[in-house]
Order: C-alpha cells, then structure tokens, then sequence
C-alpha cells in the first residue's frame, strides 16, 4: 500500500470510530432497554412505555433548553428558578385555591413569558455586564426563587383549572397530553437547530466563539436569544409540571437542574460547546429516565440506585465523548 | 450636563452624607433599643426556609402568640446555611442584650450546641425542636435552656400504618415511600412501618423506595411501582404528605385515586383535602402552627419566671409533642378549626402536649 492509500483508509476509520462514537448513546440506549427487558418483561408493555414517556416529558422540555445553552459552550444553573417561576405563575393566574383568579390558557402563556423573561435578563447581565453565565444563571436561579416563595408564601398551591389538568389526565391515542407537548416541544427544537440561522449561529459560537465573531455573527445576540429560547423551555416545563402534580410550591423545581445536565451530557453533548444537539439530549433523557424507571422494575435497592447512576454518567460520557481530540481534561 | 468630575465630587459627598446619617440612624435605634430592652424581651423565631409550607406555618403560630402577648417578634432564615442561622441569632442576642426568648429548628443536630451555649451565655432562654445532639441536655443549662421538643417519629409511622392496613381490609400488598436514606425522621418513621408489618401478616410490603421528601420523585417512583406490581398495590404509605401527593397523582393519572388509599405524615393542606375526598386514608401532623407558638410561650414563661425550668421534672425539658390525627372521622372539624380559620390554643396551657420523655440513644 502506497501512503496515500494508507492514509485515507486511516483517516476512513477515524470517521467510522467517530460515527460509533456518535451512535454511543443509542446503542447504551437499546442494551439498556434489552437487559431490563430480559429481566423483568414488564418493561416493554405498552403501559410502561407510556409510563416511561410521560417521566420523561418534563425532563426533555427542559433539556431541549439546556442543550442549546450547552452547545454555546455555556451553562444555565437556573433551570429551578424558572421553573419555580413557571410553575407559580400558572397555579396564581389559573384556577387554583389560594386566590380568585382564572385566565385559563392565558395562564399558561403569562408562564412561559415569565421565564422565557428571565432567561432575557440572564442573557442580559452575561453580555452586557460581562459576567460569565454560571455565575449570572447562578444569579437568575436565586432571584427566581426568591420571587415565587414570596408569591406563593412557603405553601403549596394547588390548580384547580380543568384544562391545564387535563395536559396530565387526559389521552389521545392512550398517551397523556403532557407527552404529546414533550414530542412537539422536540419538533420545534429540532427545527430551530437545524433549520434556523439562530440554531446555525449558536453552533458556530460553541466551536468558536472569536471564529464565529470574525465570519460576522454577533455573539452577544445570539446568547441573549439562546438564553431566552432556553427559559421557553423552562416555561413550558414549568407549566407541565404544576399540571402533573396538581399543585405548585417554590421548590417544584428541585432536582431538575442536575438531571437536565445529566441528560444533555449523557446523551453526547460535549460540555465545552458545539457538538452534539438536541436529538442526542433526547437519547440522554430515554437513557436516564429508563434507567431509573427499569431500576425500580428490576427492584434495585434504594441504597445503590443513586451509585449506579454515577457509575452510568462516567460511562455515558466515556463512550460518546472523543476524549482524544480533548488536549486538556479540566 | 454633569461632567465626570461632577458626578464623582457628587457620589463622594454623598456617601459621606449616607456614611455619617446610617451611623447616626444606628446610633439612634440602637439606643432606645437598649432602654426598651429593659422592659420588653423580644421573641425570636429561627427556622430553616419559608419556602416551605410547614415552616410558613409555623411562623403563622409564632406570629399569633406574639400578637397575643404584645410583644415584638423576629424571624431568622437559616435558608439551610448553618452559619448563618448561628450568626443571626448571635446578632439577636447582641441587639437585645440576651433579653429574648428563642424558639429555634437548628438547621442541623450539631448546631444546637452553639447556640444553646450562645443564650446560656447572654442570659436569654431558649426552646429546640427536632435537632439536638444526645450528649446535650436543657438540664446542664440552668434556667437557660428550657425545654427540647420532638415528635415519636416511630410511633407516626406506625399509626399511618396501620390505618391503612385497616382501610384496605387486612390483607393485601403495599408499597412504601420513604424519606431521604440519612435523616432521622426518614429512619424513625421506616422504623414505625416496620413494626406495623410485624404484627400484621397478611399485609405484605411489596417494595420500599424513597423519594427524597418530593412529590415528583414520588410520582415517578409510583409509576414505576405500579408497573412492577400493576394491581397488586392496594395501598400506599408514604413518610410525608408531599411525597403522598406525588403518589396519588401518579395514581389519578392511572384513573386508581381514590381505589388506592395512601397516607402521610405533616397534615399539609393537599393532603387534608385528600382524607376529605376519601383518597387519603390519613395523615398526621406535629402541628407546626402549635410548635411556632408554643416553643416562644415555654420560653416566655421562664423569662418571666412563671416557671422555673430547674425545677421541672425530665419530661417538660426534653419531651416528645402529642401529633394529631386527621382522618375521614375528625377532617371536618380539623379543616374548619386548622385551614379556612386559624385554630385557638391556649398558649399558657405549655405541658398540655407533652406525651413523655424522649427515648435515649
């Protein structure tokens, strides 16, 4: 064989192994899937799979959000503010016990304008005031907070609006509503990153942000937009969850930040920035919400559930993450 | 327009004017502060959050004894931070000159030392609830520390229990909800159900999961549950309300609310209406409302030597609270007494609860 030859069917398997790399995820996702099966074969019943998806649509809505804030190269430590500020601004505005009001879908609108507001204002301070985003999200998650334990007073309000309830009692198909939002909330956030210029230019940032400057592409705009398209999320999130639990209290959110990181990284998304997306982060949520769900199938003990999580996450990110091309591991 | 120059010489001179006017402000309150001092102790509540309902409620009781002894009342918020909840409370001693009363849910078992010696040391009283260490008694603190509260978490769980046991016919499987793995109420409750089952055998625990107090851990973790177990699950006994909701939810999503009875341990308001609905069996509460105000009125009474706690017997210094049942036969009256009004209690009546000592090590 000549060196050019050599060369060529070198680099062919480099892409073939990054192609593998890139599959990762689904093959974690499908092995996963088949063990659970064998050992307990409830697991691939319609009824749990149904199951499965509605565990996993709050948890995809909001990493939709994460993952474009991710692909930036950033992160967004305010997932629980807006959320929490989601949640109490739909159960204050509809129908609920604590006071009068009832603006139905209005609601529900008023609540993602809430949160995708402050997902504005964390775009804002990064740019404008030039503070990195884990401390300016960090900022957003208290204020967000702060503001719905002082609106709800420390207590849980429950919602009362039929219609908002009915996004987690009500199916189409035998699937709840709340799934079917989860599936479009993807659609949109699929096309956004593929089919839009905002989806194209956050990519660039990610894998260069003074590259991306230079082909002329505002950084600073496409941040505040990216963190504003993340706070929909949160919103939508927000509201999907109030509708599950029947009720809102300031800490509906807790918890969340950590599994939606969890999944976007899972799912292959690198956390430097500009690899990865948003159909990964989907194969991430399966991934965790199937592990949890098949570890209570299977019985695990409480005890060694949350060990077993950890052991995955190293794993996850070992498989899918090219750790060659990383110079430094920081 | 002010050229740069201006705005500085202006900003300067204006915080020279806000320097000397906040320390002749402080100067000014702090002074009848001490005079006052003289005549009317300050009660001082410390507690974890408000952002959650049973702490809110709490403050909701200090607040009605406050008022009803006319007397001015603070609240601290640890926000979990230990730290912070023991240095607020020294600022508090500080600015009161030890002339407080103190009713504090220490954010964790050590912190209660330092804050104990604190009051011992600047001559204030002070009531603990929940979190102390076993190697620190109310006795060593003459006439300081006055009392120590807690509720039998054993014996909540064991109560909730067995009512549900009761509500579905005897026999049958359930699945548990426990609490955070670590904390002692989590412990004591599992503790509780455990001995429930003993001397029930035709109950049969299917599995025991936790949900970290959350009501969406436990609507996930229910799910799944009911997968594994599908019909079998003929109830569900959960180690908190919160956690209770998020697995009647689960259920309601199933179209199983109200088949399945579930219980809970706090009384918070979802899961009274609930026992009202027939959907929970139970619930039990420690009354947070009665803790808040009469953790102060215990205190109070020994600052103003109505009692003198050296002479008390062991059970008033470190006691176990009467926790109340709610269930489809007293839920009426509780909601109307509890929830749409606020319930009276008389404050001065400071033993009325105690149950007895509590259990050493």
């Amino acid at each position: 064989m000549d060196i050019a030859s050599r060369l060529h069917s070198l680099r062919g398997s480099l892409a073939g192994k990054r192609r593998l790399r890139g599959l990762a995820p689904l093959l974690v996702l499908i092995v996963l899937c088949i063990l659970i099966s064998l050992a307990n074969p409830h697991f691939i019943e319609v009824r749990n799979l149904i199951r499965v998806a509605n565990s996993a649509a709050v948890p995809l809505t909001l990493a939709m959000g994460m993952t474009f804030i991710i692909l930036l190269g950033s992160i967004d430590l305010s997932v629980e503010g807006a959320v929490s500020i989601s949640a109490m601004v739909v159960v204050l505005l509809a129908a609920n016990d604590l006071n009068t009001h009832d603006y139905g879908w209005l609601a529900a609108l008023a609540a993602v304008v809430a949160s995708a507001f402050m997902g504005f204002v964390s775009g804002v301070v990064q740019t404008r005031m030039r503070i990195p985003s884990f401390m300016a999200t960090l900022g957003t998650w208290f204020i967000g907070l702060g503001i719905s334990v002082y609106m709800l007073g420390g207590s849980a309000v429950r919602l009362m609006d039929q219609n908002l309830r009915a996004l987690a009692l009500t199916r189409l198909f035998e699937v709840p509503l709340a799934v079917w939002v989860a599936i479009l909330v993807f659609a949109f956030a699929f096309l956004i990153q593929n089919y839009t210029r905002l989806g194209r230019h956050i990519m660039a940032i990610g894998g260069g942000e003074d590259v991306a400057e230079l082909s002329g592409i505002d950084p600073s705009r496409v941040r505040i937009a990216a963190f504003t398209l993340a706070g929909i999320f949160y919103g939508i999130a927000g509201v999907l969850s109030a509708a599950q639990l029947g009720q809102s209290n300031a800490v509906i959110g807790d918890g969340r930040l950590f599994a939606s990181v969890t999944a976007v990284v899972v799912g292959g998304t690198a956390l430097t920035g500009g690899e990865g997306g948003v159909v990964n982060s989907l194969i991430g949520v399966l991934i965790v919400t199937v592990l949890s769900n098949g570890m209570i199938l299977l019985g695990i003990s409480p005890y060694v559930q949350q060990t077993v999580q950890g052991l995955m996450i190293i794993a996850a990110v070992a498989l899918s993450l090219d750790r060659s091309r990383l110079k430094i591991v920081k | 327009m002010m050229s740069d120059l201006d705005i500085l010489r202006a900003a300067r001179i204006n915080r020279r004017r806000f320097m000397v006017g906040a320390a002749a402000g402080l100067g000014v309150a702090a002074l009848p502060g001490r005079l006052l001092a003289q005549a009317k102790p300050t009660l001082v509540t410390s507690i974890r959050s408000l952002s959650n309902p049973y702490h809110a409620v709490w403050k909701e009781g200090a607040d009605a004894y406050a008022k009803s002894m006319g007397l001015e009342h603070v609240t601290l918020v640890s926000e979990g931070n230990s730290e912070k909840g023991i240095a607020d409370i020294r600022a508090m001693l500080a600015k009161t000159g030890g002339n407080m009363v103190l009713n504090s849910d220490p954010n964790d078992t050590p912190d209660a030392r330092p804050i104990v010696e604190a009051c011992a040391k600047a001559g204030a009283y002070v009531v603990t609830q929940w979190n102390k260490p076993d190697d620190l008694h109310p006795a060593n603190f003459n006439p300081n520390y006055v009392s120590h509260i807690e509720f039998d978490g054993i014996a909540s769980g064991k109560t909730i229990a067995e009512i549900l046991f009761k509500a579905i016919g005897g026999s049958g499987g359930i699945i548990a909800i426990g609490g955070t793995i670590s904390n002692t109420a989590a412990i004591e409750r599992k503790k509780g159900l455990d001995q429930a089952l003993a001397a029930n055998s035709g109950i049969k625990l299917l599995d025991f999961q936790v949900a970290n107090w959350k009501s969406t851990e436990a609507f996930d973790l229910t799910s799944g549950l009911l997968t594994r177990f599908g019909d079998d699950i003929k109830g569900i006994w959960a180690a908190n309300d919160d956690m209770g909701t998020g697995a009647l939810e689960a259920l309601r999503a199933e179209g199983l609310a109200g088949k399945v009875p579930v219980v809970g341990v706090d009384g918070i308001k979802a899961a009274v209406d609930a026992v009202r609905k027939g959907e929970f069996a139970c619930t039990v509460t420690s009354d947070p409302y009665w803790q808040g105000g009469m953790g102060l009125s215990i205190g109070y009474h020994a600052l103003s030597k109505q009692i003198d706690p050296a002479k008390e017997p062991p059970e008033h210094r470190e006691f176990y609270g009467k926790a109340l049942l709610i269930t489809k036969d007293n839920v009426e009256d509780y909601y109307k007494h509890n929830i749409d009004s606020h319930p009276t209690i008389d404050w001065n009546d400071i033993w009325g609860r105690v149950t007895g000592p509590i259990r050493q090590g």
